[in-house]
């Protein structure tokens, strides 16, 4: 039995987003540390600097729900009632540690159960503004601080801010190739689909830095040069939204005669973005990519003078995708009880109203049966941009 | 040249075949388990009917929930695409469809006969004739008398839309207090009719509006929901229709299209057989 080590490119891709915790276990077992990790806020470059290779705790799609009912309310989101699920049915039983975050209100208090029930040597919270004032980043900028002192403490190691701004490069690297990736997606028919590029960026999230950005340089090779899978379709989507943490829902889209050629969810370019800049004091780059670069509704970006204003500075970088990789239909995702996203949809399909981009909001129920009436509204909406 | 549209609802199927002069024939038959595979039944019923035979199709358009199911369709079309074509084919001036059917509503707005925006509630059976059969069952009355008998009420009372289960009980619970059943009946259509209007309401409503789907031949829900709108609504002759018979104009505007543009005309397998789907 081949270990997921040994696979490359593409193949390695899925059968990691098939199998998601076995190369951790493998690495695990070869006394390797694993350090449990939500959203995309934890500044990850700390964590690999002292030693831990980080994994991103996603909910699933595929398992019901058994026990997270009885310490969560009804309205919690779907993934992170699984996410919660999945710890207290002991399925993610590879953590040395877990890093917590107020991302939204309710990944705060899930941080808080998580750790409760699972127990685990090193838990820290990172408490995150909502704001991008000087202030809220000096406050991020200590949170990374302190984050970063606990765990020197308890690894019993110093992070001299050298080492750091090598592991900030590294991880630069992989962001680098993630937008070199995506870049694949501009042409028309893009060189890989909607559902290639999900299952890349989830197989990323539970490897190595290392082992992922050479996975990523293969797979970059291997698409440039195979023969054109993709077909040639009008509709050409950007996907909006809430993490997808199984292909479901793309694979309907994309089987509704459209290619979803970009994304801003956070399995996806909101992950990756932007690079952290090299400041003198690294923490300093952290804070303003982590707060600031990361784009997602959970922050909240100051009204200035008008409305109008106001949607450009939320949402301008999205139509910058929409120009660049030559988008025609926006299809806004959100899963249910997603308080953060729900919000935001009125808004931002005022701003592509009003830049004459047709979007089709989506609700769905973060599961990968009964599509069929979301595929009805996929399909009545590519018929429209037609 | 001859066109068929055929609209498989969750409830009925329904077969319109037009050519240069019209409508050459229109078939509407129950769905159900049985006749979900047969949409071939119903087809042959239709060409019977027009005189016609399966090869004098140039082109067939599939439409409606069960619109997967048609081995012999060139096509498959959305019932929202299909029904802004339908409606804007009888009556021009439409801007906005709203459909009640057997167990969906949807809201469509059109300009210039194409789709410009839509909205669906196929979730949940409050808001869909689904509905008004739970409550007509339980009140022991047909669907074709609730309507006339809820235009008789001069006090309607109101009726929780939330749930249609929770309605039932609560029409249960009126009745048992000696209330009119007209007046039960007018807060039964008017809580479909709310609940429908809210979910059109996010599409901004634009007149004129025109109701589809077998809950507009009810005068009690169209009634209800020109009370709400506060101006009357545009029903056609045979609400039940309009889906397929946009599904055979969208079919005949293909055909033109690649006619004036010298391409060839992909048609589907034309196996006109059961669905092999069910077996």
């Amino acid at each position: 039995m081949m270990t997921q080590g040994k696979l490359q490119g593409l193949t390695k891709a899925v059968d990691v987003y098939k199998n998601r915790y076995k190369r951790l276990r493998e690495l695990r077992a070869e006394g390797k540390k694993i350090m449990g990790y939500v959203c995309a806020y934890p500044p990850l470059e700390i964590v690999t600097a002292l030693g831990y290779i980080p994994f991103r705790i996603l909910g699933t799609m595929d398992e019901p729900i058994t026990k997270a009912d009885t310490q969560v309310p009804a309205i919690i989101c779907p993934m992170l009632r699984s996410m919660l699920d999945l710890g207290i049915n002991g399925k993610i039983d590879f953590l040395d540690g877990f890093i917590g975050a107020h991302t939204c209100d309710c990944t705060q208090k899930f941080s808080h159960l998580y750790q409760y029930n699972m127990q685990l040597p090193f838990y820290r919270f990172l408490d995150v503004p909502h704001v991008v004032h000087k202030p809220s980043l000096d406050f991020m900028k200590e949170g990374i601080r302190i984050l970063q002192q606990s765990l020197e403490k308890h690894t019993g190691q110093k992070l001299a801010p050298e080492r750091l701004q090598e592991e900030i490069k590294k991880h630069n690297e992989q962001r680098a190739l993630v937008r070199q990736l995506y870049g694949l997606r501009k042409q028309d028919p893009p060189l890989l689909s909607g559902v290639e590029t999900l299952q890349i960026v989830l197989s990323l999230l539970c490897l190595p830095i290392e082992e992922g950005s050479t996975m990523l340089r293969e797979i970059i090779a291997e698409v440039k040069s195979r023969p054109q899978k993709i077909q040639k379709k009008h509709a050409r989507l950007l996907l909006w939204g809430t993490p997808l943490t199984e292909t479901s829902i793309v694979e309907m889209i994309e089987s509704a005669d459209a290619n979803v050629v970009m994304d801003d969810i956070c399995t996806g370019t909101r992950h990756f973005g932007l690079d952290v800049e090299l400041t003198a004091d690294p923490l300093d780059g952290l804070a303003k990519r982590y707060l600031d670069d990361l784009k997602c509704p959970r922050t909240y970006r100051e009204a200035t003078d008008s409305f109008a204003a106001d949607q450009e500075a939320r949402f301008g970088y999205i139509a910058k995708y929409v120009r660049d990789w030559k988008v025609n239909g926006i299809i806004l995702e959100s899963m249910k009880y997603c308080d953060t996203h729900g919000y935001e949809v009125p808004a931002i399909k005022a701003y592509f109203d009003r830049l004459g981009i047709p979007s089709l909001y989506l609700e769905h129920e973060y599961t990968m049966v009964a599509l069929a009436p979301l595929k009805t509204r996929v399909e009545a909406f590519v018929e429209m941009i037609s | 040249m001859n066109f068929a549209g055929i609209d498989i609802g969750s409830t009925m199927t329904k077969i319109v075949i037009i050519n240069e002069s019209g409508i050459v024939s229109q078939v509407i038959g129950p769905t159900g388990a049985e006749h979900r595979r047969l949409a071939n039944k119903v087809m042959e019923q239709a060409l019977t009917q027009g005189g016609i035979t399966f090869d004098d199709l140039t082109y067939v358009v599939a439409t409606g929930y069960g619109r997967i199911n048609v081995p012999f369709a060139d096509k498959q079309i959305t019932e929202i695409t299909c029904h802004a074509k339908g409606v804007a084919s009888i009556f021009p001036t439409a801007k906005t469809v709203i459909d009640i059917g057997g167990q969906d509503a949807k809201g469509i707005k059109i300009v210039g006969g194409k789709v410009v925006n839509f909205v669906m509630n196929d979730k949940c059976a409050a808001g869909t004739g689904r509905f008004l059969e739970v409550i007509s069952d339980a009140l022991g009355l047909g669907l074709q008398e609730i309507g006339p008998l809820a235009l008789q009420s001069k006090t309607k009372i109101r009726i929780s839309s939330t749930c249609t289960i929770f309605a039932e009980q609560e029409v249960l619970s009126k009745l048992a207090d000696g209330a009119p059943i007209e007046d039960i009946l007018a807060g039964l259509h008017e809580a479909i009719a709310g609940r429908v209007f809210r979910m059109a309401e996010k599409m901004k409503i634009e007149r004129d509006v025109v109701m589809t789907g077998g809950v507009a031949k009810n005068v009690g829900m169209v009634q209800a929901m020109e009370n709400h709108l506060g101006y009357p609504v545009l029903v056609a002759e045979e609400p039940l229709l309009t889906g397929a018979i946009g599904a055979a104009i969208l079919g005949r505007e293909f055909v033109e299209k690649a006619l004036q543009r010298g391409e060839e005309i992909q048609k589907g397998a034309r196996l006109l057989e059961a669905a092999s789907f069910f077996k």
